[in-house]
């Protein structure tokens, strides 16, 4: 599965790592790969320095397998979490903004085989990506390489425009199954349209794609700066349920 | 006086026609998908600058039956008609017809391997 999103700032590493390590918690075995290659994350969360990058797979220096880096120690975790993580230094950064579109191609083919290469030798059950916003070339390869997207948006109206954009040029084009994850929307907005099911029904039809969650904003969890995996520290937290409530609608999609 | 001896005769010669007949039957479908996907010998519907490569936006720019077949290949690295017909779940002529369009194109090549035709992208 691939989260993705028009804009940036909606949330999509915490919800990926959340949920990723929410299914692994279940018993599922995951590995999420941070393809979020001009803004990389996930590395600052875990607190890694794999000795291989994403990068270095993408650019044919190593197997994909030598980049994934097995997290499930430091959890208590009945699966496996294995990650893959990008390069966040700025050399990596600058080289990534010079790639040109035959370089390109070769990332969308090793994108596609090495998914399956992670599935087969990890014996993996979910492989999640996280995305770059809009449309980069490492997010669309992402998209493509998902049986899933899931699409993460704020619900104002830069987010909608985009959205519906999105949808229409890339979702459906690549034929993935899609559905929205409305994230940090203010509680005065859901309580104007009625309610949460009045609110999510409004947005579907507006972005014309089924809605798979919708998390309120929660002040706590931005003070808490992506120092915490609430499903595993907090998982009685209003945020924790409402990742457990997306990944059961993930599971049926 | 029933004609017993000739009976099991008859059974055999009917179990012929219905096993020939299902052969019938299955080449009838495949004519009539390759006939409903209208592209049997046809040009490609989209134009590509020379030189175009195949990477997502080119993707994005083909039809929906050509983008299966280029992200199928993509996947591969390098197949024949059979191999990429097991990604797309389509029939074997049905694929190798889009794989040629994608040739023609300029998007894909093809190369032989003995006996076999391999498509791969550059």
């Amino acid at each position: 599965m691939a989260f993705h999103s028009y804009k940036g700032g909606t949330g999509k590493t915490s919800l990926v790592v959340n949920l990723g390590a929410l299914y692994a918690k279940q018993g599922a075995n995951v590995c999420i790969l941070d393809y979020d290659f001009r803004a990389p994350s996930l590395n600052v969360l875990f607190k890694a320095k794999p000795k291989l990058w994403l990068n270095d797979y993408l650019d044919g220096r190593c197997e994909i397998n030598d980049t994934i880096v097995d997290e499930s120690t430091k959890y208590d975790l009945r699966g496996k979490l294995w990650v893959g993580f990008a390069n966040p230094s700025l050399e990596a950064l600058k080289d990534v903004m010079s790639k040109d579109r035959r370089w390109e191609v070769k990332a969308l083919s090793k994108t596609l085989a090495g998914k399956k290469e992670i599935i087969e030798e990890k014996k993996v059950d979910y492989v999640i990506f996280d995305t770059s916003p809009g449309a980069q070339y490492s997010s669309i390869n992402a998209l493509a390489g998902a049986d899933l997207v899931s699409l993460v948006m704020k619900a104002d109206e830069f987010d909608l425009e985009g959205t519906k954009e999105l949808s229409k040029g890339v979702y459906e084009a690549l034929g993935r199954k899609s559905g929205v994850v409305l994230n940090k929307i203010p509680l005065e907005q859901i309580a104007a349209s009625g309610g949460k099911e009045k609110f999510g029904k409004e947005i579907e039809a507006n972005v014309g794609l089924p809605l798979v969650g919708l998390i309120p904003c929660m002040c706590e969890l931005m003070a808490a700066g992506g120092k915490s995996i609430y499903t595993l520290d907090k998982p009685d937290h209003a945020f924790s349920r409402a990742i457990g409530e997306i990944a059961d609608a993930m599971k049926v999609m | 006086m029933s004609n017993k001896s000739s009976e099991p005769a008859v059974v055999d010669l009917l179990r012929k026609l219905n096993r020939n007949l299902e052969v019938v039957s299955k080449k009838l479908d495949k004519l009539i998908e390759v006939e409903r996907s209208g592209t049997r010998f046809s040009r490609p519907s989209v134009e590509v600058p020379e030189g175009t490569p195949l990477d997502v936006t080119t993707l994005l720019s083909l039809p929906d039956h050509l983008r299966k077949s280029a992200l199928a290949l993509s996947s591969l690295g390098e197949g024949t008609a059979t191999d990429l017909s097991k990604e797309t779940s389509r029939v074997r002529a049905v694929e190798s017809d889009y794989l040629n369009q994608l040739v023609s194109m300029g998007l894909i090549k093809k190369k032989r391997k003995g006996r076999d035709v391999y498509f791969y992208i550059e």
